[in-house]
């Protein structure tokens, strides 16, 4: 299987009213794949939202793409002028389940107004009924009431906004769909129904892959093939699911796992660790590995000094980190 | 009650004549705290014939009574609002018999068709301008918020007499005051409507650039506003084109904007108060300056009941009419939470 997306060499900046540059996507090459459900994951302000903008092309400034590729089907859509971004791209090729999807509709349009508008943008020649039709067979078809349709998104609560947001940004079928934090203000019960709502997507083909951005390393642990961990802008260590949470690589992933209680057998025995030190301040991120002010397998003179390259230490599990080897300056 | 809606109309009428009542008693107390007897002003004015101190005191005693001021206050009130249930307005004192009832009904139309065509223009105009430069950024919205700026916060007085002094009296352009020409009479004869429209310009453009810059801030900041809300974020990520984001964001932020209006309506009369007195409009403006000038207080209170009425009315116009608008309002309105 092929890759729908694939991000090279991305760097995207946030330049500050003073003229100074905030590295939150630095070097970052990742690639989605067809049929999978990648985490990303890490702290706050680790850049993971910046990511997903720009895999989503939803940049607005101040955040600014530096340099780098996103190819879709051998073209890089940085490059495509907006308007054929809007008509091919987005929410027919990438769609995006936004962070504050409880703001996220118009409050004072009936529901079935803004999914009118969604299918008649894409599909002018149909009508206002035949729109409303489909939407309301989807709906059926991932066993929400259809009755949503007539209601105004105040008369919602939040996790059936979330799902009917998520289900208006897959109306078009997209290929990629971009999850960012989509359950994070939710409580646990709505978490389930809306990752059963991705699972249930994927598994119907409606989407062909689910990219989705978290801080809760055990809500992956439940869904997704491929875990890719974030920090200070940087993707530190990309691998099977599997693989991440129960042999992670690096230093910066041992350390997240260990700090997240995950209810499996013989967690019981386990100490919970907080990471010692705080995220650095991405104005002026720290030389070498970012993670090497706070890494406890800290080696002076080389971990300071030079960017460790990507290691395939397992089969599809790479890490960047001097301890799996790699040349140094 | 069952209708929710029936209930919440209800609840909202028997507040909205709660403040009648307030302001109808304070437009009754507040001419009266103003120093000097009405009366006594009127009898100096015959006493300059030298007429005998006698004479004046029964001429005084007379006036009193038939004005019944002679009366205790708290009688003086009743009588005032058992009056305005009749429609009885009385009699002016300046302008004695002339009936306080009719020399409202002479001024109001003046001060409507002066003061109606000012707001509303100046509202739709002030609300593209907002609208338009936030949407368009840039070279366009920095000039016109400026100019905005600066007009919204000149006093609508302040233009006005510049605008007298500039382009009536330095240039002669326009008249210097009046509703029409004088030695005119008031007919609807097309010499007659010109020469209106003619006095018509000044006063009008004084009210409109202050109202259109005022509107045109509030209608910016609103939009900008809306224009990074969630909510056009996602639409945007959904590839809907911009000039349908515009229309959503349009509709909300001219939410706050119909308040606005709703208050320069009810407001007009008194907001008509200086802009009237400069350009000598014979409006309700003038009337009501006149009278408190001299302590006129049946014509001060017809006044004051007109402006209470207009603004009571404009509110509890668009607090219903808020609720067929915003369906976050209707939910309140009709108890859903």
């Amino acid at each position: 299987m092929g890759n729908l997306l694939t991000a090279i060499d991305l760097r995207a900046y946030y330049k500050t009213v003073q003229g100074e540059e905030i590295k939150a996507v630095d070097e970052v090459s990742l690639e989605v794949r067809e049929g999978e459900v990648l985490g990303i994951a890490g702290e706050s302000g680790c850049g993971k939202s910046t990511l997903a903008s720009v895999l989503a092309f939803t940049v607005i400034p101040p955040l600014y793409v530096v340099s780098g590729e996103v190819r879709a089907n051998g073209t890089n859509i940085l490059t495509l002028d907006k308007e054929t971004l809007r008509r091919e791209i987005k929410g027919k090729y990438i769609s995006i389940v936004p962070q504050g999807a409880m703001n996220s509709l118009n409050p004072t349009s009936r529901i079935k107004n803004f999914v009118i508008d969604v299918l008649k943008e894409h599909f002018p020649e149909m009508s206002k009924e035949e729109a409303l039709q489909r939407a309301r067979e989807r709906f059926e078809a991932l066993s929400l009431p259809p009755r949503i349709l007539d209601a105004y998104p105040h008369q919602l609560s939040g996790g059936m906004k979330q799902r009917t947001v998520t289900v208006i940004s897959t109306l078009l079928n997209p290929k990629v769909l971009i999850a960012d934090e989509p359950t994070s203000a939710l409580d646990v019960s709505s978490q389930k129904i809306v990752i059963k709502l991705l699972v249930e997507l994927l598994r119907k083909q409606i989407i062909k892959s689910v990219v989705f951005i978290t801080h809760e390393l055990p809500l992956l642990r439940h869904f997704a093939n491929r875990i890719a961990v974030m920090y200070a802008g940087k993707i530190v260590e990309v691998g099977p699911m599997e693989s991440i949470i129960f042999e992670p690589l690096h230093p910066y992933s041992k350390l997240l796992i260990s700090s997240v209680l995950v209810p499996e057998s013989g967690m019981k025995s386990k100490r919970i660790e907080a990471i010692p030190g705080v995220p650095p301040n991405l104005k002026d991120p720290p030389t070498g590995c970012r993670f090497h002010p706070r890494c406890p397998s800290y080696i002076e003179g080389i971990c300071n000094t030079s960017v460790p390259p990507f290691i395939t230490v397992k089969s599809d599990h790479i890490v960047s980190c001097f301890l799996y080897g790699g040349e140094h300056g | 009650m069952k209708n929710p809606f029936a209930r919440y109309i209800l609840q909202k009428i028997s507040w909205y004549i709660l403040a009648f009542f307030v302001a109808v008693s304070l437009n009754f107390i507040l001419p009266r705290l103003i120093p000097g007897n009405p009366v006594s002003v009127i009898v100096n004015q015959m006493a300059t014939g030298g007429v005998q101190s006698d004479v004046l005191e029964r001429l005084y005693s007379t006036y009193m009574k038939e004005f019944g001021l002679d009366k205790p206050l708290y009688i003086q009130y009743f009588n005032y609002l058992r009056n305005i249930f009749r429609w009885n307005l009385g009699t002016s004192f300046m302008l004695y018999p002339g009936k306080v009832k009719d020399l409202i009904g002479r001024a109001l139309p003046w001060t409507i068709s002066l003061q109606v065509p000012a707001i509303l223009s100046g509202w739709i105009i002030g609300n593209l301008l907002g609208a338009f430069s936030a949407y368009k950024g840039g070279k366009f919205d920095s000039v016109a918020f400026t100019l905005s700026l600066v007009f919204s916060n000149i006093p609508y007085y302040c233009l006005a007499i510049v605008f007298l002094y500039l382009l009536a009296v330095r240039f002669g352009l326009f008249p210097v005051g009046g509703g029409y020409s004088f030695g005119m009479v008031p007919t609807l004869s097309l010499r007659f409507i010109m020469n209106a429209l003619y006095h018509y310009i000044l006063p009008y453009l004084s009210m409109v650039l202050v109202a259109i810059g005022g509107q045109a801030i509030g209608m910016r900041e609103m939009s900008l506003y809306e224009l990074t809300s969630d909510y056009v974020n996602y639409a945007k990520n959904l590839g809907i084109r911009d000039e349908r984001i515009i229309r959503y964001v349009f509709r909300n932020a001219m939410l706050p904007q119909i308040t606005g209006l709703a208050i320069s309506f009810g407001t007009m009369m008194g907001g008509a108060l200086v802009t009237e007195s400069v350009f000598s409009y014979p409006g309700v403006g003038s009337l009501l300056f006149t009278a408190i000038r001299q302590n006129d207080y049946p014509l001060i209170q017809g006044c004051t009941l007109i402006i209470t009425v207009a603004v009571l009315t404009a509110n509890f116009l668009v607090e219903i009419a808020y609720g067929f608008i915003d369906p976050r309002i209707r939910a309140v309105q009709l108890g859903e939470r």
